[in-house]
């Protein structure tokens, strides 16, 4: 019993009911709420029909009109209202091999979830039975309405969403799901915020690379200025004999542009055209 | 090393050096880049054909011409082409002025290559998702509208503006970056070729090592055989279109790094009888070989990204149809998509075609159709590929390097090609050492470069990739190759040869530098000219955020005076050094000039 659906319950009742007072035309033997003896009340005067059968056939007929109406109504409560939400799971594209089958005692649990994030939420005593389920389909996909514990009507789609979307992870969790997988269909997802480490990676790795090019580039400039303190002393005496060697060669400006980074005296230079190297 | 150096200027080690040298400057982003572009573009396979026709009518005896002249001249680009005439030393000022341009804007792909090589040490790439909006809900709007990758690229990396006019502040990061990239180039041109060939045995031989790993794992990728069919595939028809030679002309001739002074620095820094003549074919067919080799990794990348965006694509529109109709979740797959797309029409036509709008075409070819070039394919499409490859961080920081040492390698040529005119100078030799002077070019460099890493930056670099280089080298050239062969003299330019390497060139050289070469270049500057001025206004690609794509816009009028200006600084040196040569010739007195003629040592003795 408990594990029917609770809208399938008061379906058989008043069809039940229907049945036994359309066969028995006796007098009413279910208590009658206040909205249906007003409407018995109402009719009282209006036919020529005696009393006692005017007041079963109204019976029988509000019966009938609630036994068709109700489940309807909460039917259209749930797919049709604007507060009804859908949600969509894709266990099979989450879990792959260690997927579950979506059953009875599945959809328990997420009306459970709900009821613990509506209690979170809104800090009033949600039970099970206040989570409305509907038109469920083989995608796993179904709509559903919650209802307030005290007076039954429908909690606002606005307030389902916050409340959503505050145990959100905890909601995913119960069934190995994310937010991609578990979908709510138009309640937006709360996305992790992004961690914004204290130094980006990056400026690291780039200060390690910088660090070595100018160590490089410094380790290089001293060995040169040291070499050529060492030459300074000893190219001073050649400098006069070498410019009127070059003055004597072929033109082209050498001794001073190698004064840097060379320790190669230009007079010795072999001058052999047809050396092939 | 223990090289001699001949009258006192430093050389290479050994040959092996200005061989690497040569190949690692020619070896640039462009054969990665560029050449694949070309291919997708003229018919896959079949562009090869104009290509190597191209290589051996243009690129090869261009190339050898220009090794000719720096080993004979022993100067860098200024004193060389002096050394051939004194009124065409404009042609080295040129050369420099477009060195120099084109070191201001290429290193700031460098700078972008480190910044993507750094970002690369992290644990989810971030380029593979995108950013968290501001109030946690969702994604970017900006990156929802494009994709992650492109959002990386023009948010977070260029942090791009609407348009060029709008200026906007610096980026922090670029400046770090760019810093660092003249750091590097710095370092490894410190003490001139000393520097220089040490580094070359990496940057040239580096780049190979990454294309080889690449090959491995592009061919395994799914759906890369896609994307070499395509490629391959030749369709022979694109033959016929005259823009098929124009591009296989230009590329070979702007792939091959002429007229930047860099190769007559190279060569001048060799011994004497250094054999530059198997060097250059050697180097030039290295170069084709390379810009080949690169394109099948690039469109083994292509087919797997193809591939996987298509699959995406298959999936969302079955995730789609199961979602709208509630079916189980196995029940649609890729293989059966079809069938069940024509069976829902069928069923349930009114809710179907309520879908229609959101349903996507998925299309194979159209997604391997998506031809991009430059640093949309470096930076977006290659990225893109890279986040789905498992490992993604190790592909990503191979990739990266890889670019950095291609264009890093490129780099250097163009920093000789300015510094080895500067050091040729008594003036500026006598008083600055070579570190000296290395670091104050590069300074200024870096310093003007900053300009690029504005805000819109990449626009005006486009504008720098577009006009400042092309169109100034193939002028260059033409003067080159018309006055060694004019107003040099052939006949002089043979002995001169023949004193070199032993034997005069043959026939085939001398028919491509007298005929063939010259009407290639003209042919080649007439299509330039034309087109520039019957292409209307030109016009550049800029990004709309809130599109989440490029949109084309006009430039406006001060951007093109500034691309004006920029052609005419450097065309104009020709001219106005040969009129003020001319007239320092007419003022002087007969006493020696500052720049003269260097003897040939038989002239000398």
């Amino acid at each position: 019993m408990f594990l029917h659906d609770f809208l399938h319950l008061p379906v058989r009742l008043h069809l039940t009911a229907c049945y036994s007072l359309l066969s028995t035309r006796q007098g009413p033997q279910v208590a009658l709420t206040p909205a249906a003896q007003a409407r018995v009340f109402k009719y009282e005067g209006a036919s020529g029909l005696p009393r006692g059968l005017r007041m079963s056939l109204n019976l029988v007929i509000v019966l009938c009109l609630t036994a068709v109406l109700g489940p309807t109504l909460v039917h259209t409560l749930c797919s049709g209202s604007t507060d009804a939400n859908k949600v969509r799971l894709s266990i099979k594209t989450a879990l792959g091999d260690e997927a579950y089958d979506w059953d009875e005692s599945e959809m328990f649990l997420f009306k459970a979830t709900i009821a613990f994030a509506m209690r979170k939420c809104n800090k009033k005593q949600y039970e099970v039975s206040n989570i409305q389920v509907c038109n469920a389909t083989q995608r796993v996909s179904f709509w559903f309405v919650v209802t307030d514990p005290k007076t039954e009507d429908l909690v606002s789609g606005k307030d389902v969403e916050k409340a959503v979307r505050m145990s959100r992870n905890r909601i995913n969790s119960a069934f190995l799901l994310t937010d991609k997988t578990l979908e709510f269909v138009n309640i937006p997802p709360t996305l992790a915020a992004p961690v914004k480490p204290a130094t980006p990676p990056w400026l690291i790795v780039f200060g390690v690379v910088i660090g070595l090019v100018g160590a490089g580039i410094a380790a290089i400039l001293i060995s040169t200025f040291i070499q050529k303190k060492r030459e300074r002393g000893g190219i001073k005496e050649r400098e006069e004999d070498e410019e009127e060697e070059a003055g004597q060669r072929n033109g082209v400006f050498c001794t001073v542009q190698e004064g840097a980074d060379s320790n190669i005296n230009p007079g010795f230079i072999e001058d052999d055209p047809f050396t092939k190297l | 090393g223990l090289a001699m150096k001949v009258d006192g200027r430093p050389s290479w080690d050994n040959p092996t050096q200005f061989l690497l040298a040569c190949v690692s400057y020619a070896v640039g982003l462009g054969n990665v880049w560029r050449f694949p572009y070309l291919c997708q573009m003229h018919g896959g396979g079949g562009f090869l054909i104009p290509y190597l026709i191209m290589l051996v009518l243009e690129g090869v005896p261009l190339f050898y011409l220009e090794l000719a002249v720096g080993q004979k001249m022993r100067l860098g680009s200024i004193g060389a082409w002096s050394a051939i005439s004194p009124y065409l030393r404009g042609v080295g000022v040129a050369s420099v002025v477009t060195s120099l341009y084109l070191c201001l804007y290429y290193n700031v792909i460098i700078a972008w290559a480190l910044w993507y090589f750094f970002h690369s040490f992290q644990a989810v790439l971030p380029w593979a998702e995108c950013p968290v909006g501001g109030n946690l809900t969702g994604v970017q709007e900006e990156c929802e509208a494009g994709s992650p990758t492109q959002y990386f690229w023009y948010r977070e990396t260029l942090n791009i503006t609407s348009s060029i006019e709008e200026g906007g502040g610096w980026h922090r990061g670029q400046a770090l970056c760019i810093l660092l990239a003249w750091a590097v180039v710095y370092l490894c041109t410190i003490k001139g070729v000393a520097s220089t060939g040490k580094v070359v045995y990496f940057t040239a031989t580096f780049p190979y090592l990454v294309l080889i790993i690449y090959l491995i794992r592009g061919v395994t990728l799914h759906g890369a055989f896609n994307g070499i069919k395509y490629m391959f595939t030749p369709k022979m028809e694109q033959l016929a279109n005259p823009m098929a030679w124009i591009n296989a002309a230009t590329q070979i001739f702007f792939s091959l790094g002429l007229g930047f002074g860099s190769l007559v620095a190279f060569a001048s820094y060799n011994q004497p009888h250094n054999n530059f003549q198997r060097q250059a074919v050697v180097v030039s067919v290295i170069n084709s070989g390379t810009s080949i080799f690169a394109s099948v990794v690039t469109f083994s990348i292509y087919g797997f990204k193809a591939t996987f965006n298509y699959e995406r694509c298959l999936e969302r529109t079955g995730m789609l149809l199961l979602n709208t109709f509630d079916m189980t979740k196995d029940t649609i797959n890729i293989e059966n998509l079809n069938h069940w797309m024509t069976e829902l029409n069928r069923t349930y036509p009114e809710r179907f075609s309520s879908l229609s709008v959101q349903l996507e075409s998925c299309a194979l070819e159209s997604e391997l159709d998506t031809a991009v070039e430059g640093t949309g394919l470096a930076f977006i499409v290659y990225s893109e590929a890279i986040k789905n490859m498992p490992i993604s961080q190790l592909w990503s920081v191979l990739y990266f390097s890889m670019l950095l040492m291609l264009g890093v390698g490129s780099m250097l040529g163009n920093v000789t090609a300015i510094t080895t005119p500067l050091r040729d100078s008594k003036f500026l030799s006598r008083h600055l050492s070579s570190e000296v002077l290395n670091g104050l070019v590069c300074l200024l460099c870096l310093l003007l470069s900053l300009g690029f890493t504005t805000r819109s930056g990449n626009y005006w670099l486009t504008v720098f990739n577009d006009y400042a280089c092309t169109f100034s080298l193939l002028f260059i050239v033409l003067i080159e190759i018309i006055s060694v062969c004019y107003i040099y003299g052939l006949k002089r330019f043979e002995e001169d040869i023949e004193d070199m390497i032993g034997h005069r060139p043959n026939w085939y050289w001398k028919i491509m530098w007298i005929v063939v070469g010259p009407l290639i270049i003209i042919g080649l500057f007439l299509f330039y000219i034309s087109s520039y001025i019957m292409g209307g206004t030109p016009s550049y690609q800029a990004w709309d955020k809130d599109l989440g794509k490029s949109v084309a816009k006009k430039y406006p009028a001060y951007v093109q005076i500034f691309i004006v200006l920029l052609l005419l600084s450097s065309v104009s040196c020709v001219p106005l050094v040969a009129l003020h040569t001319y007239y320092k010739s007419r003022m002087k007195r007969p006493k020696e000039e500052v720049n003269s003629c260097p003897l040939t040592s038989k002239e000398a003795s």
